[in-house]
Parts: C-alpha cells; structure tokens; sequence
C-alpha cells in the first residue's frame, strides 16, 4: 500500500524509497531506532502528510488523491490510536467513542449509545463512559482511543507506539486486544512500538527501518535473525554505539588522542 | 560535623604529572586549572599518572579530554599512563561517539531576511484560506454544530456580561468627568450628555468590548486550539473524516460573531448609563434632560455603525484566535507563544481597524 515513498521536511530527507504492504487480517509492524522515520511513514499513511514522491493507497485507494466525500469514505473504514490516545478533552470518554459514529451514520443516538457501550465493554472501559479523559490513567486512555478508533468496525487500523508508557499488565492486554480485533474481524492492523514484548506477541511480518530506508521487510522470526549489525543490536538490547565499539574515555585517553 | 572538603593532589615529576585523590565535580575545575599550568608546551609531552586516584567521575573525566584535546591542538604529547582500578572503571564506563560536525554556520542576512518572507507569505495565504473557509462553512447554518455553538456563547457571551458592564459603565463615568471639568469652565455642562454618548457609541463601546473579547476569549480560542494542535486531536479528527473548520472553528467563530454586537449594545448602554450618573448626581442635571440630549445627540446610524464596528471586530478576533491556534507546532511552549501572539495580533488588529472606520464613518456620516 505504501510505493516508493519519500518524505521530505524542508531540505531533510526523512524517508527514501520505503515501500510497504499489508495483508489483510495481518498485524504489521514497523520497528527502528528513534528519529528513523516509523511515526512519518504512519503520518504519510493515515494521510495527515502528502507524501513528496511515491504514493500510498489504502484499501485499493489512492488516499493522498481523493478528496471530499470519497476521501471521508474512506477514512471511514481506518482507525487510528494515537501514542497519547488524543481523546477530544472536552468530552467524556463516552462521547468520544460517539463521535465518529455520529458524524459519518445515520443511527439514532440511542442505537449509538449501544454501540458506544459495546465499543467501551470491548476494551474493559464501560465504567468510565461518564468520566472525561483527564479523569483517567494513561493506558485507560489508551484503550478509550482504541474504542474510539474502533468504533466504525474498521478495516485497517494503525497503532502508534500503542504500548508506550504503559506497565507490562496493561500493555500485554493491550496486546492480546489487538490480537482478538484481528482473529474475530479479520482486520488488518499497522503498529509502530518499540516494546520488545510486544513485538514478539503480536508481529506477523516486522519492517525494520534505519535512517528513513528499511533494512528488513519480512516475518517476525527472520527479521529476529537477521545480521544487520542495527537490528541485531536491536534485539539484542544493545545500543548500537556500543556494538560498533566507540572508543572508551579509558582508550582515548591512554592512546593520547582522540 | 561538617563533611570533609573534597581532595585532589598534583604533583609534577620531571615529564609525569601524578593526580591523586578524588577527581570530581567539586574539584574538576582546580584540575582543569592544573592540567592548564602544567600542558606541555608545542611540541613538547606531558604523561599524566592516575594511579592515586580514589575516585573519579564524570566532570573529571570531560577536564582530562578537554585537557588532551588542548594539548593536540598545539602540537604537544599528552597521553594517561598509570591508571587505578577506581579510575579504569570510571573511564571504561563512557565512550566517545564519533567526531561532531561543525555546527551549521549563522544564516547570511539576505537569506533570513528571504526566509521570513517566505513565512510571512505563507502565513497570510494559510490565514485567508482559513478566512475563506469558514466564510463559506458560515453560510450554510446546517454545518453548525448547536450544542457546541451554544456552549460558546454562554462562554463567550453570558460569563463575559459582568466584567464587559462594569468596565463599560465605569468608562462612560470617566469620560463624563473628564468632559465635565472642561465644559464647566464654559457653561456647557449640559454637552457632557452629547459627548459621553457619541464617544462611547461610536468608539469607546465597540473598541473598549473587542479588546476585552480579545483578552479572554480570542486568547481562550487560540490557547485552546494549540493545545489540540499539539496533542494531537486535531490530527484525531482529520482521521476519523472530520473537518476541524467544520467541528472545532465554525461554532466558536459563529458565537464570537452573534456576542461581540450583543456585548457592544450593552456596553454602549452602560456606558451612557455612567454618564448619566455623572450628568444627575454630580453636575445636577435633571434626568429626562440628560436623556434627551443624549437621544438627541445620537442618530440611529451611530448605533448601526457601533453593531457593523463590533461584528468586523468580532470576526477578525475569532479568525485570528482560530489561525494562531492552528499554526501551532511543537509542545507547551509553544501554546503559551501562541495566546500571546494571537492577542498582540488582535488589539493591533482592533486599533488599525477601529482607525479606518472612525475615517470611513467620518466621511460617511
């Protein structure tokens, strides 16, 4: 869905030459260092940035061409959580999961209600339909926005760093949510983390990026055993100075020069 | 007991400088300024011995790098031999990333000056795109959000009611007091019901509104806006297929516009209404003669311009508020930046307009 894509800010090349595909019913990560470019990509994805050559077509759809009505059918049928969930803080958690529901059907608002409940009974949220998005811990607000974003049944959804900043319990629900969306729908999802655990519980298929270009596009268990010495550090949890052996203070020092 | 005072010692030997005892943040810059007075001359070496070291951290280890990097830079030898397990373990702890590029050179004058105007440029077009945008959502009411238009004007309107009255009222009285101690000397007290009410009509009432509508809610909009800017929900929105001029701009533009002339036509009254007391209790004037004057001084057009005054004002404050909110990147900082600029940006907007219409309505009326 993603051809050729390059992302420019300013002068700055920030992606060059990604390309990337997602099948249905898969969960499709995109992995890298930070300031790799993987939010960008999800940014150019969702189309919230106009990509500077290539195109990326979601659904079959060509999203950064289409305007109007048609661009608004089709981000009907994607979802999106955000790394912060960017609920609307003016309203409650309730009516955040109402909104996309009231601006693109025709139900009544009592059938939206219902399915408001359902959405926030999916993801262990119905207590705080009345409670506003300050009111609520951050991974409760984590998976509010997923609500949110599922609120359309949609058929892709994107996940940036979903996991981020969340203690292990609620990052393995978060996780094991994910995974039930894409087993009882059949639902194509898009993750950008960093969490290790969570990578290994969810990935089908990894991409892994360095420096705006992807070093591996290919299954969880062989991107795992790849020899780049980037993504091996990767796994490995080593920062990659260490593993290309930056000189110690101890070498410098004693060599006489640095 | 006080603690003991951090130690280190220096100690030349021929070529071999031998430092001992603690090297740290309290005591680096003592060893900078000995590792100064000791360098080795261009050309020439210097060996530095670590082997009495008891402790070391990382301000000491930057002053022997420093030291190191001094001493290349002038030709000289300068190199650590000798080093205790207390120090090898400090100095095997950090290591040195690759070489720092040269930081980027000032932009040249003409450049910057090209840039700005650039930016300028583009922040005009995306201002009138904004103004034409909401233009044209304002022109088809189904558009409006009702709930959200209404929590606005309760906001903007209601809950400004008291602060726009007194500062009205007590205004009126100023301007009365001020012309009565001049007419006075005249015999023309009966005139301060003509000036306090045009003044407050044609002027006073329309600007002193727009300038407190700026204060509290075109800072409100565009503090309010940026944050979403920057928490991402206006991203949330574009995703989900709705237009923030739609959800977020038109009910907070329409409001702005519909209260600002309401608030107006209250302060104009009340500011009459300072006068007045001022006109009664003061310069002992009878009220229906107060009254009089004051109609008679004031043609239905002065009022008709008040509400045009207010309306042009009030749209410009929502559309700057609206603009500032939406230009806004970055973090925090950057909400705070952006209220500030949007009310600068507003009372400018609100002198500069209020001149051309005080000339306008000159030649006019």
């Amino acid at each position: 869905m993603v051809h050729d894509l390059v992302a420019r800010y300013g002068a700055r090349t920030i992606l060059n030459g990604v390309n990337l595909r997602v099948e249905p019913g898969e969960i499709r990560v995109i992995l890298g260092g930070s300031g790799c470019g993987k939010s960008t990509l999800l940014k150019h994805c969702i189309g919230l940035i106009p990509p500077a050559e290539g195109r990326v077509e979601l659904l079959g759809q060509p999203l950064h061409a289409l305007e109007g009505a048609a661009r608004t059918a089709l981000l009907t049928r994607i979802g999106m959580l955000f790394q912060n969930g960017a609920l609307l803080g003016s309203l409650t958690i309730g009516e955040n999961v109402a909104l996309p529901l009231e601006a693109h059907t025709d139900l009544s608002p009592a059938v939206i209600l219902e399915i408001v409940r359902l959405k926030l009974a999916m993801v262990e949220m119905s207590h705080a339909e009345h409670l506003l998005p300050s009111e609520i811990s951050g991974g409760m607000r984590k998976r509010a926005a997923l609500a949110r974003a599922m609120a359309l049944d949609p058929d892709l959804l994107f996940c940036d760093e979903p996991s981020a900043g969340l203690d292990p319990l609620t990052s393995r629900e978060l996780d094991e949510t994910l995974l039930r969306l894409r087993d009882r729908f059949g639902m194509a999802v898009v993750v950008v983390t960093h969490e290790l655990a969570s990578i290994e519980t969810i990935a089908d298929r990894v991409i892994f990026l360095s420096a705006g270009r992807p070093l591996a596009d290919d299954t969880y268990q062989r991107v795992r055993q790849h020899d780049h010495p980037e993504i091996s550090s990767f796994f490995a949890r080593v920062a990659a100075g260490e593993m290309r052996g930056g000189p110690s203070a101890l070498e410098v020092l004693t060599k006489g020069g640095h | 007991m006080s603690a003991p005072s951090p130690v280190f010692t220096a100690a030349l030997d021929g070529g071999r400088l031998c430092l001992g005892g603690r090297l740290e943040r309290a005591t680096a810059r003592a060893l900078s300024h000995a590792l100064e007075r000791h360098a080795p001359s261009p050309g020439g070496a210097l060996i530095v011995d670590l082997k009495g070291v008891d402790y070391m951290d990382s301000a000491a280890i930057g002053a022997l790098l420093d030291a190191q990097r001094r001493a290349a830079a002038r030709g000289s030898v300068w190199r650590v031999e000798g080093v205790s397990d207390t120090a090898r373990r400090a100095l095997s702890l950090f290591r040195l990333g690759p070489e720092q590029a040269a930081p980027p050179p000032p932009t040249p004058l003409m450049e910057a000056v090209g840039e700005g105007a650039y930016a300028a440029r583009t922040a005009l077009g995306d201002f009138l795109q904004l103004a034409a945008d909401t233009t044209f959502a304002l022109a088809d009411p189904r558009k409006l959000r009702l709930g959200a238009f209404i929590e606005q004007c309760v906001y903007m309107g209601s809950q400004a009611l008291p602060i726009v009255g007194l500062i009205a009222a007590l205004l009126g009285l100023t301007l009365a007091f001020q012309s009565a101690y001049q007419l006075r000397q005249f015999g023309a007290d009966i005139y301060v019901a003509n000036l306090t009410g045009i003044a407050m009509v044609r002027e006073m009432g329309p600007l002193m509104t727009a300038i407190l509508v700026a204060g509290r809610s075109g800072s409100s909009i565009a503090a309010e806006i940026a944050t979403m800017q920057v928490s991402e929900e206006i991203d949330a929105l574009k995703v989900m297929g709705l237009d923030p001029i739609q959800f977020l701009a038109l009910p907070r533009l329409a409001a702005i516009i519909l209260v600002v002339p309401l608030l107006t036509l209250m302060a104009d009254l009340l500011g009459v209404f300072g006068g007045y007391l001022v006109g009664v209790l003061y310069l002992d004037l009878t009220s229906g003669v107060y009254i009089s004057k004051t109609i008679e001084a004031l043609a239905p057009g002065d009022l008709l311009s008040s509400m045009f005054k207010s309306l042009i004002f009030g749209w410009g404050i929502g559309l700057i508020g609206l603009h500032f909110g939406f230009q806004a990147r970055g973090g925090a900082g950057e909400v705070g930046r952006t209220t500030t600029a949007s009310v600068v940006a507003s009372i400018f907007y609100l002198v500069i307009a209020g001149c051309f219409f005080s000339v306008l309505f000159y030649v006019v009326l």
